[in-house]
C-alpha cells in the first residue's frame, strides 16, 4: 500500500495526459493527492467483477422504487 | 405594494400574479437594488436592464390579457454564468472563455422561461466552477453581503451573494463538490443539490460528467422547491436524466410528523466550531417538536466516501481542460490551474475503480441509514473565514484550506444524494451557518417538505444583510 505519492510517478502519470507540469508541480501535485491515493488504496475495495460504473444507477433508482 | 425585493419568490410570483404588482415594477426594483450594490458586491457579471424590462413589460402585457405563462410569470431571475442562452455571452468566471458566444440554451433556462420567468443578467462565479472559496481574480472577488471582509463560498458566488442581498428571489447554482451548499450557507441562503440525474445539464458548462448537478439557490425551501418543479424531469439532450420522476408536489408538502431523520455519531459532528455545534442541537430540537423522529445513525467510512470523489472529479475536470492546458495554461488563475493539474496524478485504474465502487458505496449507504428520510448534519465546520484567512492564490496552504471547507461536501457529490441547506443559525461575527439535509435518491422533495417545516417554526432565513 503506498504510503505516500512520489514525485516521480506523478511525472510519469503526467507525461502520459501530455498535459506539461510547471516546474516543481509534480512536487505539489504529489502532496495534494496523497490523501485521496493513498486512503483509496488502503480500503483495498474488491469489487464483484459483474460491477460496473453504471452499477450506480441501478441502486439508485431500485431505493427510488422501494 | 411592500418592496418587492423583500418578497421570496413565492411571493413575488404571487404577487405579480395577482397584479399586487407588475413585473416592470418588480424588475425595475431589482436593478435598482443591483445598481446600487453591484460595485461593493460584484454579484453579477453582467446585467440586461433593457431586455429584462422589456420581457417585463411584455409579461405584463400577457397577464392583462389573462395570460399566464407559468408559475413564475413575470418572475426576474438571474443565473450563475455558465448556463449558456443562444447568443448571448457565458464566459464561466474565465478569462479562457472571454467574449464565448454560445451557440445553444441550457434545458433549465429554457424550462424556467417555459415557466414565465425572466432574466435579469448572469452572476459571476469561480473560474470553471472549480473552487469552494469564491474568489476569482479574473472578474474579482465576489463579496459576502453579510461581511465583505469574508468569503461568500462557491463556487456559485454570485448566485448566493445575489439571493443573500435580495437582488434577485432566486438563482440557478451548480453542485460539482459542494458548489450550492457553500454559498448557501456562508451566505445565509437556501440551496437545493438535487438527486444526480433529475435535473437536465444539457448547455450548461460541464466540469465533472459525473459529478455535476444544476439546482436553485433562493431564499426558502418553498423557492427552492418552486424552482426545482420547473426545470426537474428527463430530457433527451442529456441521458443521465432518462427516466427521471418530475416534481412531486405532493410530496413537498408531505407532513414532518413521523418522519425519521438520522444524525450521524461521527465525521460530521467532529471538532465543529461551537455556534456550529449549537445550530446542529437546535435543530434536532425544532425538528423533535415538529414531531419528526431523531435517530442515530453510523455511516460508512465518509473519508474513503471523499478520496474517491476526489478521484472523480480531479481526473474528469483534468480531461474536460486538458485541450487549454496544452495550449493555454497561462491563461487559468493559480488556484484553479493547479487544482486541474492534480488530476495527472491518477491512474486509469484508480479512476475506474473509484467509478465502479459509486454503486456499493450507495448501497452501503442507504443501509446504513436504514429508514431514514433524512440526515441532518452540518454543510460546514465553520462560519465563512475571511478573503484574507483563505489561501486565493493557489500558494501552499490552498490545498489545506480547500480540503477544510469541503470536508462535509464531498459524499454527497459521489453518491449522488439531494441535498438542502437550510439557514439555522448564526456564528461568530454575525456570519450564518447552514445545515444539509441529506436525502434519499429521487426523494428531493422530502427534503423540501422538511426544509419548509423547519423555516416554519425559525426566522434565520427571513434575516437579511444590511447592505454595504
Amino acid at each position: 500500500m503506498p504510503k505516500e505519492v512520489s514525485p516521480a510517478r506523478v511525472a510519469a502519470t503526467a507525461a502520459a495526459t501530455r498535459v506539461p507540469l510547471p516546474r516543481n508541480g509534480a512536487e505539489r501535485i504529489a502532496r495534494a493527492v496523497t490523501m485521496p491515493v493513498t486512503r483509496f488504496a488502503a480500503a483495498n475495495i474488491a469489487l464483484d467483477m459483474e460491477i460496473e460504473p453504471a452499477t450506480f444507477v441501478a441502486v439508485q433508482r431500485k431505493d427510488a422504487q422501494s | 405594494m411592500s418592496d418587492p425585493s423583500a418578497l421570496s419568490l413565492a411571493e413575488l410570483a404571487a404577487a405579480i400574479r395577482r397584479r399586487k404588482v407588475s413585473s416592470a415594477e418588480a424588475t425595475r426594483a431589482m436593478l435598482a437594488r443591483i445598481k446600487t450594490t453591484q460595485r461593493r458586491i460584484n454579484a453579477f457579471a453582467r446585467i440586461e436592464p433593457d431586455e429584462a424590462m422589456k420581457a417585463a413589460r411584455a409579461a405584463d402585457r400577457a397577464l392583462a390579457n389573462g395570460k399566464i405563462r407559468g408559475p413564475l410569470h413575470g418572475v426576474p431571475l438571474a443565473h450563475k454564468d455558465m448556463y449558456y442562452v443562444t447568443g448571448k455571452l457565458a464566459e464561466c468566471g474565465s478569462k479562457i472563455r472571454k467574449g464565448w458566444v454560445a451557440p445553444a440554451t441550457a434545458t433549465a433556462l429554457m424550462r424556467l422561461e417555459g415557466a414565465g420567468a425572466l432574466r435579469i443578467g448572469a452572476l459571476n462565479m469561480v473560474e470553471f466552477a472549480f473552487g469552494p472559496t469564491g474568489h476569482n481574480p479574473h472578474t474579482g472577488h465576489v463579496r459576502n453581503p453579510w461581511n465583505r471582509a469574508h468569503i461568500t463560498g462557491g463556487s456559485s458566488s454570485g448566485s448566493g451573494a445575489a439571493v443573500a442581498a435580495r437582488l434577485v428571489p432566486a438563482a440557478l447554482g451548480s453542485d460539482t463538490g459542494g458548489s450550492i451548499r457553500l454559498p448557501a450557507h456562508f451566505c445565509g441562503v437556501t440551496g437545493l443539490k438535487p438527486t444526480n440525474g433529475r435535473v437536465s445539464r444539457a448547455n450548461a458548462m460541464p466540469l465533472s460528467f459525473t459529478l455535476d448537478t444544476v439546482g436553485p439557490l433562493a431564499r426558502t425551501a418553498e423557492d427552492c422547491g418552486l424552482v426545482a418543479a420547473a426545470i426537474m424531469g428527463p430530457d433527451p439532450l442529456d441521458p443521465t436524466t432518462d427516466g427521471a420522476p418530475p416534481w412531486d408536489a405532493q410530496g413537498a408538502q408531505r407532513s414532518t410528523r413521523n418522519m425519521t431523520i438520522g444524525v450521524p455519531r461521527s465525521f460530521y459532528v467532529d471538532d465543529l466550531e461551537t455556534d456550529v455545534d449549537k445550530a446542529l442541537d437546535d435543530a434536532i430540537a425544532v425538528f423533535r417538536k415538529l414531531g419528526a423522529r431523531i435517530v442515530q445513525v453510523e455511516l460508512p467510512d465518509q473519508m474513503l466516501v471523499s478520496a474517491a470523489a476526489l478521484i472523480v472529479i480531479a481526473v474528469e475536470a483534468l480531461t474536460t481542460h486538458a485541450p487549454w492546458l496544452r495550449t493555454r495554461a497561462k491563461d487559468y488563475s493559480d488556484q484553479v490551474r493547479n487544482r486541474l493539474l492534480n488530476g495527472s496524478a491518477y491512474s486509469a485504474v484508480e479512476y475506474l475503480e473509484a467509478l465502479r465502487w459509486r454503486g456499493p458505496a450507495l448501497a452501503a449507504h442507504l443501509a446504513a441509514i436504514g429508514n431514514c428520510d433524512a440526515i441532518l448534519v452540518p454543510t460546514c465546520r465553520s462560519v465563512a473565514p475571511t478573503i484574507e484567512e483563505t489561501d486565493v492564490g493557489g500558494g501552499a496552504n490552498a490545498e489545506a484550506v480547500i480540503l477544510g471547507v469541503t470536508r462535509f461536501m464531498r459524499p454527497v457529490n459521489y453518491l449522488g444524494l439531494p441535498a438542502l441547506t437550510v439557514p439555522a443559525g448564526f456564528g461568530k461575527g454575525g456570519l450564518p451557518i447552514g445545515l444539509q439535509l441529506i436525502g434519499r435518491p429521487f426523494r428531493d422533495e422530502t427534503l423540501v417538505a422538511l426544509g419548509a417545516a423547519f423555516q416554519g417554526a425559525t426566522d434565520y432565513h427571513r434575516r437579511a444583510p444590511a447592505l454595504p
